[in-house]
């Protein structure tokens, strides 16, 4: 990074510091406290982030003493030590026995007797004849002068924290009374080693400050902007501090759609924009309008393509739907009203009742004959089953979109109209080509090819003119264009994925991560 | 659908002339057949070696599912000249016959039909027997559904004593050495035993006789539709007269069968002798039917209903000369067209049937897309507009949108959630055991996404709007299909886990923007902790449940974080 951008990312701690001092001087952490009001946590921040930048090194570490206030120092500080108050005492009621003094202030007979012990030491009391201690007039001890200023000085100070060397000699030898390194609880001071790490500023660092002093950073510019700021207006004389744009932002876990989901919603949109009414139906279906609806005769090879799975309990539906029942078994025993010769065979009415997971979206298509509208548009994305080891590329229940266009004056051109329309609108293909195909349902029967700009020419979907053996049983007599056209492949594309099982998959992580690509 | 090899040299020879593979991929389109596999510069292999595979998406055209049948179609499409086939027997046009086949009235119920013909005039060669294994295995595996309706057997006719007999006979009642067997035996044995008996036993079993096919010195020729002599059923290159016979339990089925099989040895140069078949009963044909036999009726379609379909105007003529490129033969009576189905098809059951081939006989390119003009209002489905209503409030409320399978295992849908499971509906024929039940709440998908992400960051906020089924006798199909919404809720905050309270403000929530009031009553759900948990009721009628899930379910699940959920039904909301 070069100079002036490793400026920007300079913050006000660091500035301070690098404005303030030379490369020739050390620092400490209380010398950054002391002198430019940090907090020690703060001094450290500095300096770390100045190593961390090449702005600074570590120069050397020294070990020094520090003293902390106990709780019961404080209560010192604030009460006076058990001499002070014994002083007081005797200053105030004059000469007293010992143990009255004790109850008196509330405190223990041995600490009075040592607290006496020492004063009487120092001159500065004395015991009579009668036991009766007395305060010997004019007597001052600079021992306890050194006590009283080291308990206000500590009680002051941030974290009660006195280091050693803010000592004079005669506060040492107070001190050495009162602090002990273990057991503090009942001395005033707890003494403790600390290691002071010494830093100096590189070589860069001078350059560094002469960056900032050419842009004007001082390092009191405001960092965020507080209700204070807004409130007094304090942004009018200050300038913002500059945040270094480019740090990581912090990660969120958003609400969200999935993104398979919305990719199956975007083609619904898609479908209803082109004039198509949505249709829904049950996961489980009968052999009837399964297949034999769809004029699939009970015995054909055409049912191999639909392997389907069967429903243990209960086996058959109670009843099929008259007068559909009747006419689609008249269909396919000898053609019905229909015009067809039928498939000639008997058709099994108990068989037809056989309940089954719907293994094809055509089956919405037939439930919708019997109400659609002439002219109509339906889809559906319906959930289908079908007896497949699952792998990547097959799945034992996926979604299948389907529909129907009703109209009196529809026809293969149409048909062929309407696939461009989903090659085109729905997967933005720039080439389409139009291949005769088969279903057993339609006649004739299309396949629509598209040459994709990403997997190339594959199949987009079948589709078809249902037969008359299938709309006219079901009571529709205009000609009716269906069509299925499979998404997943563009779905796995539109989303980088190249395995079908991913479609669904339970990772939370993954599926949060998951996005569609952007046109 | 069906997917065929055929002999690189045999085919193209058929064909006429040699394409590449793009201009074969073009051709194919005339058949519905996709280019599969074929390395057609398959190093320094001749071409009578190597093979092209490919696929037949019309599984109404047997016809096609061979390598004379398939070249058969592409070369007629090309060139529009039909292949003359004389040795058809018509209704009152009998060819003459050197050889019969008696068929006793033992048969008739079961296995009642039999056509039959020899060919000659050539040794059979190593392509042309390969092909017709393939064509005997496609047309009963396929069209005779795995020999059920028709099934085809293979013969030496020199050493066949005739007249060949078909009858029924008591299982026990015969001996023979079979295919692929070295000692004889009986029929009962075959089934027991062999690996074809026992592949095809379903067919024959239950009945108190068996069909059997007998030379008239009482020598087997096979025991069909099961596996044929060792001795006057097996057919090597070289040999070069063969009888060839179809049973089966459809008379049309049969002889059209026969008819293509009869086709494709014509096209590959050998001769058709007929052969007469006498049956003790009537058949649709008649008592005694002459083999090969023309059967097919002819469909008129009149030339407006074409154009109307195809939405091109097409006259008598153009609709003549595009159903002659496939195949048929026509007639023009006024304003309509007489099609005559070529005798190796019979696909033709409505006029629409005609009308496709219309198109098959023109390019796809003749017909240019056109735009619809009819207008319609589109429109989602109510409980889609609703459910994306409730998906926006799932959102707004922090929670991931999953997306699940409805097919799952019995051990999680029933066992880990510790239900009794009598309303979740099993399949009878399930692939494998992860995939045997329908889901019957969105809570099992949830939970396998909580057990497998323990690892994601927290909190886990999930849930799924997806359809769930289960029993329900009130239904015609004693299974309700509904629209469910589920939710999952998991953190990894000590002062904050995901509880009873959670659940029921953000259900709370969700119905207040799905503006619909709801009250709630005790529960006993065994999925959640008894006490914490409520049913939703809407109208007076459950719709739902909440609460903290019981740690049983979660120990089943193997999940060791608290977690509240939800389902509720949407249908029932808005119905």
């Amino acid at each position: 990074m070069d100079l002036a951008s490793l400026v920007k990312t300079l913050h006000p701690l660091e500035v301070k510091v690098l404005l303030r001092y030379g490369q020739e001087e050390p620092l400490d952490a209380a010398r950054l406290q002391a002198e430019l009001g940090y907090k020690e946590g703060h001094a450290n921040q500095a300096f770390s982030w100045l190593c961390a930048k090449g702005l600074a090194a570590e120069a050397g570490r020294s070990a020094r003493t520090v003293y902390e206030l106990t709780p019961l120092g404080r209560e010192m500080a604030e009460r006076g030590t058990p001499e002070e108050r014994l002083l007081r005492f005797l200053g105030e009621n004059g000469a007293s026995r010992l143990p009255e003094i004790a109850a008196a202030l509330g405190l223990e007979q041995k600490d009075v007797g040592s607290a006496f012990g020492l004063l009487s030491k120092e001159g500065l009391a004395a015991m009579d004849a009668e036991k009766r201690a007395s305060r010997i007039a004019g007597a001052a001890s600079a021992r306890l002068a050194a006590v009283r200023r080291l308990l206000e000085r500590a009680a002051a100070a941030p974290g009660g924290l006195l280091d050693e060397s803010e000592l004079d000699a005669a506060e040492k030898a107070a001190m050495g009374g009162m602090a002990r390194k273990r057991g503090a609880g009942d001395a005033a001071f707890r003494a403790s080693e600390r290691e002071t790490v010494i830093y100096r500023l590189s070589a860069e660092a001078a350059a560094a400050a002469a960056e900032l002093k050419e842009a004007g950073v001082t390092g009191e510019e405001l960092g965020a902007v507080t209700p204070e700021i807004l409130e007094k207006g304090l942004w009018k004389s200050a300038s913002f501090r500059p945040y270094n744009i480019r740090s990581p932002a912090a990660r969120l876990i958003p609400g969200r759609r999935n993104a398979y989901v919305e990719f199956l919603d975007s083609v619904k949109d898609k479908l209803v924009s082109l004039g198509f009414e949505e249709f829904d139906g049950s996961l489980v279906e009968t052999e009837f309008w399964n297949s034999d609806a769809l004029f699939m005769p009970q015995f054909h090879s055409a049912r191999d393509i639909h392997d389907v799975y069967y429903l243990d309990e209960p086996k058959k539906a109670t009843a099929i739907e008259e007068p559909y029942l009747s006419s689609v078994a008249a269909t396919h025993e000898n053609g019905g009203p229909t015009g067809s010769r039928g498939w000639r065979y008997s058709f099994d009415r108990e068989f037809t009742k056989r309940l089954i997971l719907r293994s094809q979206g055509t089956v919405l298509s037939a439930r919708q004959l019997p109400k659609a509208k002439v002219p109509g548009k339906y889809f559906g994305i319906a959930r289908c089953f079908r007896y497949d080891k699952v792998d990547a590329t097959h799945l034992s229940d996926f979604y299948q979109t389907e529909g129907i266009v009703l109209g009196e004056d529809v026809n293969l051109r149409t048909l062929l109209g309407f696939l461009e329309m989903f090659a085109v609108e729905v997967a933005g293909a720039k080439e389409v080509k139009y291949v005769p195909g088969y279903f057993p349902f339609t006649e004739p029967s299309v396949e629509v090819h598209i040459k994709h700009p990403v997997l190339g020419w594959f199949e987009l979907g079948g589709s078809g003119i249902f037969r008359p053996e299938v709309t006219e049983p079901l009571g529709v007599k205009a000609p009716v264009l269906a069509w299925g056209i499979g998404i997943d492949r563009m779905a796995l594309m539109a989303l980088g994925l190249n395995d079908l099982r991913e479609l669904f998959s339970p990772d939370i992580e993954g599926v949060r991560l998951r996005r569609a690509k952007s046109p | 659908m069906p997917k065929i090899e055929v002999n690189e040299r045999l085919f193209f020879s058929l064909l006429g002339r040699r394409c590449g593979a793009s201009e074969l991929e073009e051709l194919l389109m005339g058949a519905k057949a996709e280019l599969d596999e074929w390395d057609a510069t398959g190093g320094a292999e001749s071409d009578e070696s190597r093979t092209i595979k490919i696929e037949l998406n019309d599984t109404n055209r047997p016809d096609l599912w061979s390598t004379a049948g398939l070249a058969r179609q592409l070369r007629v499409r090309e060139t529009s000249r039909r292949p003359e086939y004389p040795f058809f027997s018509r209704e009152g046009d009998e060819r003459k016959a050197k050889r019969r086949v008696l068929v006793e009235a033992s048969v008739q119920g079961v296995r009642p039909f039999l056509a039959g013909f020899v060919v000659s005039g050539k040794p059979i060669s190593d392509a042309a027997l390969k092909d017709m294994i393939q064509t005997q295995e496609k047309l009963a595996w396929n069209f005779g559904r795995k020999r059920r309706t028709i099934s085809m057997g293979l013969y030496r006719t020199g050493i066949i004593k005739w007249p060949v007999s078909y009858k029924a006979v008591p299982p026990d009642s015969v001996r023979f050495v079979p295919l692929q067997w070295d000692r004889p035996m009986t029929l009962t044995e075959i089934l027991r035993e062999h690996p074809k008996g026992k592949e095809y036993a379903f067919i024959n079993e239950g009945h108190a006789l068996h069909p059997l096919l007998v030379d008239s010195t009482d020598a087997v020729l096979s025991y069909p539709p099961i596996i044929n002599s060792a001795d006057l059923g097996a057919v090597q290159v070289g040999d070069t007269e063969l009888f060839i016979e179809l049973t089966g339990t459809d008379m049309p089925s049969v002889t059209l069968a026969s008819s293509i099989v009869a086709c494709d040895f014509a096209d590959m140069g050998y001769t058709v002798e007929s052969v007469r078949v006498e049956y003790a009963y009537d058949t649709p044909f008649g008592r005694a039917v002459t083999f090969p036999y023309y059967f097919q009726t002819p469909v008129s379609v009149e030339a407006a209903k074409v154009s109307r379909l195809l939405g091109k105007p097409l006259d008598v003529a153009a609709v003549r000369a595009a159903v002659e490129r496939m195949g048929c033969s026509t007639e023009a009576h006024g304003q309509y067209v007489t099609v005559a189905p070529p005798e190796y098809r019979n696909d033709f059951l409505h006029p629409v049937d005609v009308i496709e081939d219309v198109m098959m006989g023109k390019d796809m390119s003749f017909f240019e897309p056109e735009r619809p003009h009819d207008f319609t209002i589109g429109r989602l489905s109510p409980i889609e507009t609703f459910s994306r209503r409730a998906k926006s409030v799932m959102v707004g409320l922090g929670y991931q949108e999953m997306i699940y399978n409805y097919l799952g295992s019995g051990k999680d849908y029933v066992e880990r959630m510790g239900i009794d499971g009598s309303a979740v509906v099993r399949i009878t024929n399930p692939m494998s055991e992860s995939f045997e039940y329908v889901r019957n709440s969105p809570l099992p998908g949830l939970l396998g996404s909580e057990a497998v992400s323990s690892r994601a960051l927290y909190p886990h906020r999930i849930f799924e709007v997806g359809k769930v089924a289960f029993r329900n006798s009130k239904e015609n199909y004693g299974v309700s299909t509904r629209q469910m919404l589920g939710f999952l809720s998991v953190h990894a905050n000590a002062q904050a886990m995901a509880d009873f309270n959670e659940a029921a403000s953000q259900t709370a929530t969700l119905m207040y923007y799905l503006g619909r009031d709801f009250e709630l009553e005790e529960a006993d759900d065994p999925r959640f902790i008894p006490g914490r948990q409520a049913r939703i009721t809407y109208k007076g009628a459950a719709v739902g449940v909440y609460g903290e899930l019981h740690p049983r379910v979660l120990e089943a699940w193997g999940i060791a974080v608290p977690c509240a959920a939800a389902e509720l039904d949407l249908d029932s909301l808005i119905e």
